[in-house]
């Protein structure tokens, strides 16, 4: 059998809560009925009502603050508000501060009857989002974690015994022999990388990012990111040219992960160059965004592969020097450039080069100034 | 010479286990194996261990970090230092959200990613040691 519905009506007129609770209440519905908010508020926590029909005019504690209380306590509460006829404008505001709809004194029971049926429709079709929400995010978050160990514990153990056998044996194994051991480890060593990268393309939910935004400068971004991705063009032989245009209008965002994109977009820059060749970077305001380039002279990238670049596990043909990857980075660059509200685009020609721009919305010069900056909810 | 130190190795890994006791071994650590936390809790309470290596995900779950939080409320384990070893370092936060994991578990405590090279672990298992007798030394005074 299904639960009983129940429903909590808050009004100061005792004629409305009886005649409502003789129309509502039956073998599928339970009416509590409450004759002030402050009475109302304190039902709504004992009785968590699945529907709240709410006076938006009584003495006291006015139906706006019971409203908003609700709606602070139980976001996805289905709140419908009951108004006289003279005042449909305090009912759209009321519509605005979350209520789901409302009902014009007088109504007949038909209508009350149809607005109570729609309004539990609601309310059902609420639960099951927050429901599936919730199981998508257990889902999500337990297979990252049940995947990492299963699969990161054998290779660990295997590693682990190949530097144990390396250790052992480090006085008695020929070159050629510690060259084979060298290359077991490299492939494990990448094995390792992979599930790593893959796992965090699943589990991370890029997101929650927004939570710990704040205002940055790109030009320190971009120094840490080539500090990191220095010692491989250096190896190369490869020249990281960086322009930083002034001024630079600061960006709203999360540095963290910024420099692992451009670590990403710089480090592939460099993985397909050839060497003595120069890459140039370059950052500068433009209208209301801050522009990011990173032009390279390398390989390209073939015009079949754009249109899936910025995919999971996509990764160009053309591979000078055995250039190796898994081809998530630019999937997990694009994911982070566009929940700081930015975009990432690409144009390339085989053989000439590669030149990857990314936009990011510049923090105005208002909101600069102030001290605490502001932060989306 | 000085007495070899003495570790524990708490992991319910077998293959794992005997890459690190044979790179701690040749370092010449007298090294006891526990493979899971009840055989663990005793080996603690027959012997005076200088330090313990501990793994996170054992058996069900994550019992290294029940582990650890019994050693935090032990008073005469809660000095000995431990050196968490997991292969889970990126999943820990959400594991336990609003959780303070790490650092410290215990008084002293360092965390390092299976697989870890032989360097990093002797490096890490040698600082513990000496962190830990520092800690003592500034106790007793």
């Amino acid at each position: 059998m299904l639960a009983k519905s129940k429903i909590l009506i808050i009004d100061d007129e005792e004629v409305v809560l009886d005649s409502c609770t003789q129309v509502l209440a039956g073998a599928d519905c339970v009416v509590a009925t409450a004759g002030n908010g402050v009475q109302g508020l304190k039902l709504m926590e004992e009785t968590t009502p699945d529907l709240v029909f709410l006076d938006l005019k009584m003495p006291g504690l006015s139906g706006f603050e019971v409203l908003g209380e609700i709606r602070g306590r139980h976001p996805d509460m289905v709140v419908i508000v009951i108004t006289g006829y003279a005042t449909v404008s305090s009912a759209v505001e009321a519509m605005k501060k979350g209520a789901f709809d409302f009902l014009p004194k007088p109504f007949t029971p038909e209508e009350l009857r149809l607005i109570f049926r729609r309004g539990l429709e609601h309310h059902s079709l609420v639960q099951q989002t927050v429901a599936l929400r919730r199981e998508k995010e257990m889902l999500r978050e337990n297979f990252a974690a049940i995947v990492s160990h299963e699969l990161k514990a054998p290779l660990g153990a295997i590693q682990q015994n190949l530097y144990a056998l390396t250790e052992d044996l480090a006085d008695k194994l020929s070159d050629s022999q510690r060259d084979l051991f060298g290359r077991l480890k490299i492939r494990l060593d990448d094995l390792l990388k992979l599930i790593h990268s893959w796992l965090r393309i699943i589990s991370v939910d890029v997101n929650q990012l927004k939570g710990t935004f704040s205002p940055l400068s790109v030009a320190d971004v971009l120094s840490k990111a080539i500090e990191t991705t220095q010692p491989h063009a250096t190896r190369k032989a490869i020249e990281i040219q960086a322009i930083v245009g002034e001024p630079l209008p600061r960006v709203n965002g999360d540095e963290g992960s910024l420099t692992e994109v451009l670590v990403n977009i710089i480090g592939n820059a460099v993985k397909y160059s050839f060497p003595h060749s120069k890459i140039r970077v370059r950052v500068e305001a433009q209208g209301a965004q801050v522009l990011l380039s990173v032009a390279d002279t390398g390989v390209g990238i073939a015009k079949d592969d754009l249109p899936f670049l910025f995919q999971d596990f996509v990764r160009g043909q053309a591979q000078p020097g055995g250039a190796t990857g898994c081809g998530l980075g630019l999937a997990i660059s694009r994911r982070i450039v566009e929940v700081h509200d930015g975009s990432i685009t690409v144009e390339s020609e085989p053989g000439k080069g590669s030149t990857f721009v990314i936009c990011l919305p510049a923090v105005p010069p208002a909101t600069e100034s102030n001290p605490i900056p502001e932060r989306k909810a | 010479m000085s007495q070899p130190k003495r570790l524990l190795i708490i992991d319910d890994d077998p293959d794992f286990v005997a890459g690190i006791k044979s790179i701690l071994v040749k370092a010449k650590y007298e090294v006891d194996v526990a493979y899971n936390p009840k055989d663990g809790f005793q080996a603690l309470k027959d012997k005076a261990y200088d330090l313990l290596l501990l793994d996170v995900m054992m058996g069900r779950g994550a019992e290294g970090i029940m582990v650890a939080r019994k050693l935090g409320k032990d008073p005469n384990l809660r000095n000995m230092p431990v050196l968490i070893i997991t292969g889970i370092r990126e999943q820990m936060a959400f594991l336990f959200p609003g959780q303070a994991v790490h650092p410290h578990f215990v008084s002293v405590d360092e965390l390092v990613e299976k697989p870890v090279e032989p360097k990093l672990l002797l490096d890490r298992v040698q600082a513990l040691l000496i962190k830990s007798a520092e800690a003592r030394k500034t106790n007793s005074k």
